[in-house]
């Protein structure tokens, strides 16, 4: 991979098409072009696009694609494949990293057979909400490789290095992306998938390499993951990944732009135009191989540059071993960037910190914006705020009512009593209307954390609430636990059957008719008894009497409850073409009282001259407006409901 | 002049809510432009809901392996599908550069409550302006309707988009027109109404 910056990979192959896709699809098509055999990963914005375009890809046999239970399992099933020999891919969010880290620390200081790579998406920007994390850290602490692609196109070709790169040194290696090319659509040569290799299976037993058996053993295998780490960056130097453009001219300034930074160099430096070209001459290293620290391509810089300025968004990793270089090398200029200079740790960078990065690294002054960002910012503080709600037909929205509503007949004041939430759609009950759940951590934290609140002392009733992919992630755990110590909470879990928030994937609650073939459902109301809770219920949540009426009598009884709030996702079922129900308004009942609206919160009703609108389009008919008007006004005329 | 950086950028920055098709016209203008063998960079961002939440896409034209995002003062034309939506871009748009807002009103649930404010046609126009740009408003009455129902906005917007602002000397209105025919064949004749008649819509540039 030695084209330029700035170009997308064009191949002549005949085989090949040019086409437009997203960062994502680069990544999973690069890996069909890489001969991969097993892909598993766990959704998580912004990564789900990758698995989730093999998964619509609809692969023959030879290959194994699936969503795993969770990242932690998703990693084993592609290390096992690895260690046997076969070239394997598993992807997830960053969040999801931290799930698997565990297991892939094992695995990296154990080393590979077939290619292993882990495919991560940071999002800079928290555009999807979760910790703004920099996944780079885990390579440094589990001594990966990691490969970064500075454009979608780069993508395509930087997984199939990896795994080459893998298969050479023996160890997994991370591609990892930003939001900004794992979502972006660009049009990129597609060539023709390669079936996987044809490869019997390793079965080799050698205690010494796969297991972590005593101090000699781990230490050795500390040793060879540092050895490997080397290797790889050995290889990452002939492969010219880094890209080293030295000025012909000594002095000037020397720029490392990181990953996706490298585009916004260019463009940048293009607006500074004459302002640059003015100064001295400027040096330039583009950076794929956030790890290992390109050292011998920093130390170029060092010899021909008087000044350092180092782009990157997030953490300042690169800066911070530039700092430990130049005092090996000897080096005394100025080195701009988080340390030293103007930028933060925090959001998404782009071209306008290429700018002010140069012009400060150049000592010229800042331009502003001519005053022109008050103009923005009174524009934007004139735009009408859009909180989020659940989707019109959501089943949550009917659980939420029925937690307020049973708090309420229970002589419970909202602000009394703690409810735990949890990741994905079930976590917009924290907005207006409902303001029922409390709190966000990770996957399953919601029953660990309910625990704790328990423990504290608190004489009102404690309530966790999940989503049902949420649950088998790493809910399960938390409840075990409640079982065995016995901890008087009220988990409800909220089966909509789907992994919605991230787009829609098949979970072990989806229906088999819609899991890929062969899968098998896994059912909560059977699973949550056997897991020892005491006292279960399934219940409605288009139902709100019986709903509400579920949840009081969970909270009043002793010891671990479990409510299993079931319908499927509304956003699924008309895909499908199916209702629950036709709503109508009887217009001379309706007095515009608004209670359907402030109550629900729905998107399919609005206000109209002297009654409320129904939009047929978005409606699911749940009936859930039907159930809160006080006038009857509103009434399900037929009952479609499955 | 299609290849190399700068030759004939153009950056597109378009607004609007979730369920308007925003994301589709940004992906139409794309595929568009891809065949005419232009670069194309198209970066959509949507918070988390599937409808009514507030969506941005950033299109850059003409340069191949550009970064995703437009910076400020950057973009040549912005598309902005619904009122309020629009001032979310006044910081990006270009001093000089078109602004051109489809006046559909999208209100949150606290406005129609009466609980919040919503923005005036006014006041939009003021900060597009204060912002330097050129105002190019396209009235949502006047969107036509065929056998008796309104033709889909954002396709009639796209032809609005291409026919009256500089993004039809970028991309060509015909590869355009056929891009639309291609994506939806079911629905042709309504789509290739919605485009034809955006491509001559009625645009207010005071």
């Amino acid at each position: 991979m030695d084209h330029r910056a700035g170009e997308s990979v064009v191949d002549n192959h005949s085989s090949s098409k040019k086409r437009l896709i997203t960062g994502n699809q680069a990544v999973a098509l690069g890996a069909l072009r890489a001969g991969v055999k097993v892909v598993t990963g766990y959704p998580g914005t912004p990564s789900s696009g990758a698995l989730g375009s093999l998964i619509e890809m609809d692969l023959e046999g030879e290959r194994h694609v699936e969503w795993s239970t969770n990242e932690k399992v998703a990693f084993e099933i592609a290390a096992g494949a690895a260690w046997a020999g076969q070239r394997a891919m598993c992807t997830m969010k960053m969040s999801g990293l931290n799930v698997a880290s565990d297991s892939v620390f094992s695995i990296a200081h154990s080393g590979v057979n077939g290619g292993l790579v882990i495919y991560v998406a940071d999002d800079p920007g928290a555009h999807a909400g979760m910790v703004e994390q920099d996944s780079r850290g885990y390579a440094r602490m589990m001594d990966l490789p990691m490969l970064e692609p500075m454009t979608v196109g780069d993508a395509y070709e930087i997984v199939q290095v990896a795994f080459d790169l893998s298969e050479r040194t023996g160890t997994p290696v991370f591609v990892r992306s930003v939001t900004a090319i794992a979502n972006s659509h660009a049009p990129v040569m597609v060539m023709e998938p390669v079936p996987p290799a044809e490869r019997e299976p390793i079965l080799e037993r050698d205690i010494t390499k796969y297991t972590k058996a005593g101090s000699a053993i781990a230490q050795a295998q500390h040793r060879d993951v540092i050895a490997r780490l080397e290797e790889a960056g050995s290889a990452i130097r002939e492969m010219k990944l880094n890209e080293l453009q030295l000025a012909a001219e000594p002095g000037g300034l020397g720029v490392i732009a990181a990953g996706a930074m490298g585009p916004y160099l260019n463009e940048g430096l293009e607006l500074l135009g004459d302002v640059v070209s003015r100064q001295d001459p400027i040096s330039v290293l583009r950076v794929r191989g956030t790890n290992p620290f390109p050292g011998d391509e920093v130390r170029a810089l060092f010899d021909r540059c008087d000044t350092i300025l180092v782009l990157e968004e997030l953490e300042p990793y690169l800066e911070r071993e530039t700092w430990v270089e130049a005092r090996r090398a000897g080096f005394d200029g100025r080195i701009v960037g988080k340390i030293d200079g103007p930028f933060g740790r925090v959001g998404e960078y782009g071209v306008k910190h290429v700018v002010r990065g140069v012009r400060e690294a150049l000592g010229l002054e800042e331009t502003g914006s001519g005053g022109q960002d008050t103009v923005w910012d009174e524009a934007e503080a004139l735009a009408a705020a859009r909180p989020i709600t659940v989707c019109a037909g959501c089943p949550h929205r009917g659980t939420f009512l029925a937690i307020n509503q049973a708090l309420r007949e229970l002589k419970l004041k909202r602000d009394e009593v703690m409810v735990t939430g949890d990741i994905g759609c079930t976590i917009l009950g924290m907005n207006p209307p409902f303001e029922t759940v409390w709190n966000e951590v990770s996957m399953g934290a919601s029953v660990g954390l309910a625990q704790g609140y328990v423990h504290s002392g608190l004489k009102t009733p404690v309530i966790a609430t999940i989503g049902d992919s949420t649950f088998f992630h790493a809910g399960m755990p938390g409840l075990i636990n409640a079982v065995q110590h016995q901890v008087e909470l009220t988990l409800i879990v909220m089966d909509n059957q789907w992994t919605a928030m991230t787009g829609m994937q098949a979970n072990p609650s989806t229906e088999e008719a819609y899991q890929p073939p062969g899968n098998r459902r896994v059912d909560l109301a059977e699973l949550i008894p056997a897991m020892g809770v005491e006292h279960f219920f399934v219940m409605d949540p288009f139902e709100l009497e019986t709903a509400t009426a579920t949840v009081k009598e969970a909270l009043e009884l002793p010891g671990v409850k479990v409510v299993l709030s079931r319908q499927e996702c509304a956003i699924q079922a008309q895909r499908r073409g199916l209702r629950a129900g036709r709503i109508r308004v009887d217009d001379e009942a309706c007095t515009v009282c608004r209670r359907c609206i402030t109550v629900t919160g729905c998107p399919a009703i609005s206000l109209g001259e002297d009654t409320i609108v129904i939009d047929q389009g978005l409606c699911y008919g749940c009936g859930l407006c039907a159930q809160v008007c006080p006038f009857d006004a509103i009434e399900t005329v037929s009952e479609e409901r499955r | 002049m299609r290849e190399g950086v700068g030759s004939r950028s153009y950056d597109v920055y378009l607004v609007g809510v979730g369920g308007q098709g925003v994301l589709t016209i940004a992906d139409l203008i794309a595929e568009a432009a891809m065949e005419d063998g232009l670069g194309v960079n198209v970066y959509p961002t949507k918070g988390m809901a599937q409808r009514g939440g507030s969506v941005k896409v950033q299109v850059r034209l003409g340069r191949e392996g550009i970064g995703p995002e437009i910076p400020e003062r950057g973009a040549d034309l912005v598309v902005a599908m619904e009122r309020s939506e629009a001032l979310k871009a006044v910081r990006y748009v270009k001093p000089g550069g078109e602004f051109l807002v489809f006046g559909r009103v999208w209100e949150p649930t606290r406005v129609m409550l009466g609980k919040a404010d919503y923005p005036s046609l006014e006041q939009v126009g003021d900060k597009v302006r204060a912002a330097g740009a050129r105002w190019r408003y396209v009235d949502p009455d006047e969107l036509p309707s065929r056998e008796g129902r309104p033709v889909p906005a954002n396709v009639y917007v796209l032809g609005a988009a291409v026919g009256q602002t500089g993004l039809g000397e970028v991309v060509d209105a015909d590869r355009v027109a056929a891009v639309v025919a291609k994506r939806w064949e079911r629905y042709a004749a309504v789509n290739e109404t919605a485009f034809r008649a955006g491509l001559e819509a009625d645009v207010d540039g005071s």
